[in-house]
């Protein structure tokens, strides 16, 4: 019960530490004798234990929560335990896959196979270049070849162009000194 | 508990912990009915809010299931899943920090499991005196560095001893002495207006 009645005085200095302690039962046996005989004497003191004594205990929470509660509190954390367990389990044999000599090991097996690949398959890759080119119809081949050709008749066409001009111009001028 | 002659006392926390350590999965089982009203507890204490409470002791124990095999027993069991318990109270405060300060300040009216508290007045007057007291506390208690409110819960609300808190913050016995008594300290003196 909560008796308001007195003012709030601090204790005496050396001593309060103590009081706090000796409220929980924590203050050493020389301390706690000495602290007694002070008690007997110190009015300020005392009322400060029994502030102590008064107010401390209000702010626990007794809290009596009924029994349904903690069973499904129960089967709640069991069901994250067993979560948490199925989610470890597969963790667990991906790690014990995943060995530290297993690391280098693998490294080295797929080392070798590039280096296997590299060798064997060396003349394949000439040849798949080669079937390649064979694939290209020869029409188109041929044309290819001959771009030399068509840049030849390009060149002739605009010669004869240059021919026409040249004709026009002087047949202009004839007609002029006429 | 009663045990018959043929029935083995319950193992303690190290065999249980052993138990652990060999993949005997029941064994864990019977470290969370051990601890799990006290793991709710401490969760209750630092966040005010029973689904919170309820989700981070759930965590802790995960974490405590995640990491048992590492645990060295050094240490008790129960010290090192307190441990577990207030590291996660902690991170989860600092997280929500502003969101509980905002909530704590707008706050008119205790919440209404606080009216289950301990030492029921037994007259009108004496009930909202108390009330007003055990608001006040416990607005004092929220705005307390981490450390002294780590300290005080452990040892008012859940009864460890100080070599035991020590163990769980990581610190020696003096400096938790020292937080246990700031805090009640700055308890008290959040009542000087109100005397």
């Amino acid at each position: 019960m909560v008796q308001q009645s007195h003012s709030l005085r601090p204790a005496c200095k050396d001593f309060e530490e103590h009081l706090v302690l000796y409220y929980y039962g924590d203050c050493p046996a020389p301390e706690r004798d000495k602290l007694e005989e002070h008690l007997k004497e110190c009015a300020s003191c005392s009322r400060f234990l029994e502030d102590l004594r008064a107010y401390l205990p209000l702010i626990v929470r007794p809290k009596n929560l009924p029994q349904a509660f903690w069973d499904s509190y129960y089967r709640e954390l069991q069901k994250k335990l067993a979560a948490l367990e199925e989610k470890g389990a597969w963790w667990r044999e991906l790690r014990s896959f995943v060995r530290p000599w297993a690391v280098p090991a693998l490294g080295a097996v797929l080392g070798l196979v590039l280096a296997l690949g590299v060798t064997f398959t060396r003349g394949t890759w000439r040849l798949w270049e080669r079937s390649n080119t064979e694939e290209i119809p020869q029409e188109i081949r041929v044309a290819a070849n001959d771009i030399d050709f068509f840049e030849v008749m390009d060149l002739l066409d605009s010669i004869d162009l240059l021919e026409a001009l040249e004709k026009t111009k002087s047949a202009s001028t004839g007609s002029q000194r006429l | 508990m009663f045990h018959g002659e043929d029935s083995p006392p319950d193992p303690g926390d190290d065999d249980l912990v052993a138990m652990c350590h060999r993949g005997e999965r029941q064994a864990f089982d019977v470290l969370v009915r051990r601890y799990m009203h006290r793991a709710y507890q401490i969760a209750l204490d630092f966040t005010h809010d029973g689904e919170e409470a309820k989700d981070l002791s759930q965590e802790a124990f995960l974490r405590a299931f995640m990491q048992i095999k590492h645990f060295d027993r050094r240490s008790s069991f129960y010290t090192w899943f307190y441990r577990i318990v207030v590291n996660l109270c902690l991170d989860h405060h600092r997280r929500r920090g502003r969101f509980l300060r905002e909530r704590l300040d707008g706050r008119n009216t205790e919440p209404a499991e606080e009216k289950e508290m301990a030492g029921a007045p037994s007259t009108p007057d004496q009930e909202a005196m108390a009330g007003e007291v055990r608001r006040r506390l416990g607005m004092a208690l929220d705005g307390l560095p981490k450390n002294q409110r780590t300290a005080f819960l452990l040892r008012n609300h859940q009864g460890l001893s100080i070599p035991e808190i020590a163990k769980v913050m990581e610190t020696t016995e003096g400096t938790v002495r020292v937080h246990l008594h700031r805090a009640v300290a700055a308890l008290r003196q959040s009542l000087t207006e109100f005397a």
